[in-house]
């Protein structure tokens, strides 16, 4: 599903400051459930409730991304992971707001939404030889496909800009970044509550899509399905999640039979990689030489 | 007036004093060498002056302003850059882009610039590029912009960082032994290097252990041991001073005073 690819970019986002955050299921859930309840409870339409949700989420990892300066590595990863969870069960338990366990449901649904307004306009599917529901699955999807194209290329963008190399900077040798004369505090809470943001933005595509929510969608398989994505697809290059999340997310879909085993499958492809490839299918070495190979004058 | 004045500055880590009450001052202009032996506290110096840490006493003024407390990336931005003893580029990175990090300080584009490509973004980024070729250049590396830094040789990799550090336009730059593993030409190279950057109307302040190229291109000479000042002056007066003979060698009557 292409909210994963945005999960993915998510991850991929703090771990360019060389932050491991498993914290994006939390900002996930607080992105859909902000915009979830904004929308049924308090009327809103769809878009400002995803803006909202986004920002919430930011706003959070603003608020999560200043105390996790002090941590490194797998102390933050515990941290970030442990956040996640207190989310849930805040979410579980603030039963008069989030419906507890059972969730939210009955949440527009971008697709119907956007259905409805056209047929008003006098629009209906049939007209492009389609049926409602197929109209609904298409425009949902390309929706989804905008978002996911449109944050892969704003980071890709970033990445090869005066804030992109203050990234890798920091995340090569943060000492080093600092006497070069980045503020390695900014940037590295810059990036944090970006990859928050964006988590909390797919959590809310996410809720506008099921439009049924409940805290089992954010559990800590959630979190460690996100950095399966970085792990498989590789961390070195933006590529890296995004192929993993593709991958990963299709190949259950073909191999129906094994999606009861997904976590079975999900241990085994993680031993094999660390194994065989640590850095992932996709790192720079490869990118070069695909850059090489298709376009000659590529840099 | 002078650039960098340090003012009875110490630092101790726990019990021990690495830096113990030492002031000097360094001139606008002057090339200011910091010899002692190992673990006599110059680079615990160099990271007060940068603000690695914070020193426990004394005053450090950089222009006139005081310095110590100071975020080290606001450090960079008055004008101090410095060089690691134990060389730090970042190393899958290219040359290049090694010394376009080092611009950071003298640029301004943020997320959305570097987003959206604005005009002025496009400009700064191309003038970056533009500057940090010119670097290479100086520093001999013109034909290494685009190799990885972590695997150019090692000679290069010294000259890389300085590059770097100068990228950042520094009036002091700290040099922390950039002859260290050098062979004698390559040492020749960084002297003249350390002419030119002080030609380029550059301060700077030199910790380094090949009393050669010490003697040859420092104006003056500080003299630390044990994080204290024993000597300063110019570099024949040093040479000629017992007390650092002492340090440096040992008591010629006393054998058995077993500290060295």
């Amino acid at each position: 599903m292409l909210v994963n690819v945005l999960l993915a970019v998510s991850i991929y986002v703090t771990l360019s400051t060389g932050q491991l955050s498993l914290g994006n299921a939390g900002f996930m859930s607080i992105g859909a459930y902000a915009s979830a309840i904004l929308t049924t409870a308090h009327g809103m339409p769809i878009p400002a409730g995803v803006l909202l949700g986004s920002v919430l989420a930011g706003a959070f990892g603003v608020l999560v991304g200043i105390p996790a300066l002090r941590l490194k590595g797998v102390y933050l990863a515990i941290a970030t992971l442990g956040f996640g969870e207190v989310v849930r069960a805040v979410f579980i338990n603030w039963e008069s707001l989030t419906g507890g366990a059972v969730g939210i449901a009955e949440i527009p649904q971008m697709g119907r939404e956007i259905l409805a307004a056209l047929r008003e306009s006098g629009f209906t599917p049939e007209t492009v030889g389609l049926r409602s529901n197929q109209f609904i699955s298409l425009s949902v999807f390309l929706i989804l496909l905008a978002a996911a194209v449109l944050s892969t290329l704003f980071f890709l963008r970033l990445s090869s800009s005066r804030a992109g190399r203050a990234y890798a900077a920091i995340r090569m040798d943060e000492a080093a970044a600092e006497a070069a004369g980045i503020d390695a505090t900014y940037y590295k809470v810059l990036a944090f509550s970006q990859g928050a943001l964006l988590s909390g933005f797919a959590g809310a595509l996410f809720a506008h899509s099921t439009s049924y929510i409940s805290p089992a969608d954010f559990t800590y398989h959630r979190a460690v399905e996100i950095l399966v994505f970085a792990v498989f697809g590789g961390s070195e290059h933006l590529f890296g999640p995004v192929f993993g999340a593709m991958f990963l997310t299709a190949v259950p879909e073909a191999l129906r039979f094994v999606s009861d085993y997904r976590y079975i499958v999900y241990g085994i492809i993680l031993v094999l990689m660390m194994i065989f490839r640590p850095q992932g299918v996709i790192d720079q070495a490869l990118l070069d030489r695909f850059a090489r190979g298709g376009s000659p004058g590529g840099s | 007036m002078s650039l960098l004045r340090v003012d009875k500055v110490g630092k101790n880590f726990g019990g021990l004093a690495a830096v113990d009450c030492v002031s000097f001052s360094v001139g606008e202009g002057e090339i200011l060498g910091l010899i002692g032996p190992n673990g006599a506290g110059k680079t615990t110096l160099f990271n007060l002056i940068t603000s690695t840490f914070a020193p426990t006493g004394g005053r450090l003024l950089f222009r006139g302003e005081s310095i110590a407390g100071l975020a080290p990336h606001s450090i960079v931005r008055k004008g101090i850059c410095r060089t690691f003893q134990n060389i730090r580029l970042f190393p899958r990175m290219t040359a290049l882009e090694n010394v376009m990090v080092g611009r950071h300080p003298r640029s301004g584009a943020g997320i959305w610039g570097g987003v959206l490509r604005t005009r002025r973004q496009r400009n700064e980024e191309a003038d970056i590029r533009e500057k940090s070729g010119e670097l290479l250049a100086l520093m001999g590396l013109s034909g290494c912009g685009d190799l990885t830094a972590g695997k150019l040789p090692y000679g290069h990799q010294r000259r890389l960082e300085i590059a770097r550090a100068m990228a950042a336009e520094p009036k002091l730059l700290l040099l922390d032994e950039p002859a260290a593993g050098m062979n004698e030409s390559e040492t020749r190279e960084i002297q003249s290097l350390i002419l030119a950057i002080r030609g380029m109307g550059v301060t700077v302040l030199l910790i380094e252990h090949d009393m050669s190229l010490v003697m040859k291109v420092c104006d003056r000479l500080v003299v630390l041991n044990f994080g204290r000042k024993i000597a300063e002056g110019a570099p024949a007066e040093i040479r000629a001073n017992p007390e650092v003979v002492e340090a440096y060698l040992g008591r010629e009557e006393e054998g058995e005073d077993g500290d060295a």
